[in-house]
């Protein structure tokens, strides 16, 4: 994946992590809330393992599973 | 009604003896399915009970049969998984020792959960620890072997930290050795870093991703079901209802499913899940009430506790049905294909539809998808974080689950649909095939009727009041599984790759390195140093003993040069140097011819001088006070 494709992503990323809080925040003070639970936990998971695994990628060796 | 009173444990030690005797053919097949059914029978008719007590000396019994209904529980699911993975390995396990292992580690895993005291729990525990150590060597390979070290050095670890913890609960309770909880203090805490190592907390957990994926393809399943429940178990037993033990299981659960979403090898995947699954077991161990583990159950607690507890035991059960499943099936994958890595599979589900479709429940099960076991267990206990307002850790066990879940997708997918024409497998044999559908089947089964889990629960009222299929939870359950596959396959960014990621064994092992260099040079030069000085002390003493007189001259002689040593080196450092340079100096002085030409100055540097002197000797007078009036 080039460089571009990357940063786009990212930017999608960040535009879909600000979009769903504002989603969850406007849920969340509404009679609805318990509704659409599923629907916000589901994002902000694969968001938050989205970022982690970016995270992590900076402590990331090539090679294979080994020792 | 047919009741069984003997320990369990002798059953599968029985069966480990006798294997070696029935050599590799048809006869030790059925001896093998015969005593995996007869195991599992037996224990179905163990009642409570107390039995088999033997005494050590005056005051010190060992209880060999405790059974209570938590007991029970650990029992049947022990039996049920172990009997699956003893039918397992009739296909991928050749040698006779490996089944011994295998057999040995099943027995006392049962000795440990029918334990009725700290002291036989610890041996069956040790016991369990050199047994599963086999099923790693089995491997015989290189990394087999350093994995199998790493592993037992860290289960020695254990053994010791649990050992002194009982030794000095033993002491301060006044000889108390029934198994439940102990008094703050030092024990306390070592007691729970031993039972800790065991059921993997973080940062003590990287022996299962480490091992697991090593040992050999039969001996996985085999590792999968037992050490770390049987942590689980002492843990429920000894720290029910400790708040930092609740937190470290949402620590666990989120920790391991983000390493294991990261995972390329299967079985280091599936491993990282176990630390991600315990997690929600340990979380509900530590929302229970304090002493729920107590033998005989009989202390008292909310429904809210008991329902935690309840939650915690129940996923134990279904966790060792679809894990063992998961395992079971990439062991076939493997067997099959011989591939590790999910980047080399890939099209299985046409050449291996059985082990696709088991998988596949597997998974679901794991996720905890409605109709699947582990969507009643895991709501259990995240049902009772939320009833007792542990919000923070309600929302890491609810995002657990959606790691699950991806990791899930990412192994089914690139292991059983992606694209790859070049793979070539066929379908696992059958007596892989029977215990993967049976547990499979078990996974549905429970999922769509829990009552039947709910039953052998140990606060069977308290499940009974919870309601898996609440409409806001089936509802919740559903919107959370589709936004978590629709964001998977929308952003692609799951895919695995051939990489490694440096978990806190990387540490451990520098750490290792250190120590070790720290022991082979400063160490040993100070003991070499030690042992010489003692040496010459001994010497002396004997020198002194054979020839009092001319030892008492020589310790004067040692007095004398010690007092005199320290002048001698400063007159060796300072005064001789300085002495001999003039000598030389001297000498060189002497050496040079009397006539030799002095060195003239010029007029103006010789009235310079003049002028000085002259200054010199006004200030002078001026000092004595001569120019004074």
């Amino acid at each position: 994946m080039n460089r571009k494709v990357q940063k786009g992503l990212l930017v999608m990323v960040a535009c879909a992590v600000l979009v769903i809080s504002a989603i969850f925040a406007f849920v969340i003070h509404t009679e609805y809330s318990e509704l659409f639970k599923g629907f916000l936990y589901g994002a902000i998971g694969v968001g938050l393992f989205v970022i982690t695994g970016k995270i992590l990628s900076l402590i990331q060796r090539e090679g294979k599973q080994d020792d | 009604m047919i009741e069984f009173d003997i320990p369990p444990f002798l059953i599968y030690f029985l069966g480990a003896a006798l294997v070696p005797l029935l050599g590799k053919g048809k006869v030790r097949r059925i001896f093998l399915v015969a005593l995996a059914v007869f195991g599992l029978v037996c224990l179905a008719l163990i009642r409570p009970q107390t039995g088999w007590v033997l005494p050590i000396f005056s005051g010190l019994e060992l209880t060999l049969l405790q059974a209570d209904r938590l007991s029970l529980i650990m029992g049947y699911i022990f039996a049920l998984a172990g009997g699956g993975a003893i039918i397992y390995g009739i296909s991928t396990i050749k040698e006779a020792g490996q089944y011994v292992c295998g057999l040995l580690y099943l027995g006392s895993a049962l000795g440990a959960v029918f334990a009725g005291d700290f002291f036989t729990l610890f041996i069956f525990c040790e016991i369990m620890s050199f047994s599963s150590l086999g099923l790693i060597w089995y491997e015989r390979t290189k990394r087999s072997i350093n994995a199998g070290m790493r592993y037992i050095l860290y289960h020695i670890f254990a053994g010791c930290a649990i050992l002194a913890g009982i030794l000095i609960h033993y002491t301060s309770s006044g000889g108390s050795i029934t198994v439940g909880p102990i008094e703050p203090g030092i024990g306390y805490f070592l007691l729970l870093l031993g039972i800790g190592v065991n059921a993997a907390f973080i940062p003590l957990h990287t022996w299962v991703p480490d091992a697991y994926p090593k040992a050999t393809i039969g001996g996985t399943i085999f590792l999968s079901i037992f050490t770390t429940k049987t942590g689980i178990y002492m843990l429920a037993r000894t720290f029910s209802g400790v708040e930092a033990v609740a937190y470290m299981g949402g620590v666990m659960c989120l920790y391991g499913v983000i390493f294991a979403i990261l995972q390329n090898d299967v079985r280091k995947l599936l491993s990282y899940h176990i630390v991600s699954q315990l997690g929600y077991m340990v979380a509900g161990v530590g929302i229970a009430g304090v002493g729920m583990g107590v033998i005989g159950l009989d202390s008292a607690g909310t429904l809210v506790e008991k329902l935690a507890f309840d939650g915690a035991i129940a996923h134990l059960f279904n966790n060792l049905l679809f894990k063992t499943t998961l395992f079971m099936c990439m062991g076939a994958v493997i067997y099959r294909t011989g591939k590790n890595n999910l980047t080399d599979m890939g099209g299985l589900a046409r050449k291996m539809p059985v082990t696709a479709i088991t998988c596949v429940i597997a998974a679901l099960s794991i996720s905890g998808v409605i109709g699947f076991n582990g969507y009643v267990s895991k709501g259990m206990v995240i049902h009772a974080a939320e009833l007792k307002e542990m919000h923070v850790l309600a929302l890491a066990l609810m995002l657990g689950s959606v790691g699950t879940l991806i990791s899930f997708i990412k192994l089914t997918y690139f292991a059983f649909f992606s694209k790859n024409e070049e793979i070539e497998a066929k379908e696992a044999p059958l007596p892989m095939l029977v215990p993967m559908c049976v547990t499979a089947f078990l996974c549905i089964v429970i999922g769509l009727y829990p009552k039947l889990l709910y039953w052998i629960l140990p606060f069977r009222d308290a499940a009974f009041h919870y309601h898996a299929f609440e409409f806001g939870h089936t509802l919740g359950t559903v919107e959370l599984v589709l936004m978590t596959v629709f964001l998977f396959f929308m952003l692609g960014y799951f895919v695995p790759h051939e990489k490694i990621t440096l978990d806190f064994d990387y540490l451990y092992r520098k750490a290792g390195r250190g120590f070790i260099w720290f022991c082979e040079n400063p160490l040993a030069h100070f003991a070499i140093g030690v042992e010489r000085g003692v040496l010459r002390i001994a010497g002396s003493f004997v020198s002194f003993s054979r020839n009092p007189l001319r030892g008492t001259r020589m310790m004067a002689d040692m007095i004398g040069v010690a007092v005199l040593k320290p002048f001698v080196f400063v007159y060796n450092l300072v005064i001789q140097p300085v002495y001999r340079h003039y000598e030389r100096d001297l000498e060189e002085v002497k050496m040079r011819p009397v006539e030799e030409p002095v060195e003239s100055m010029s007029i103006g540097t010789g009235l310079l001088l003049v002028l000085l002197f002259f200054a010199l000797y006004l200030i002078a007078m001026l000092v004595h006070g001569w120019l004074s009036p």
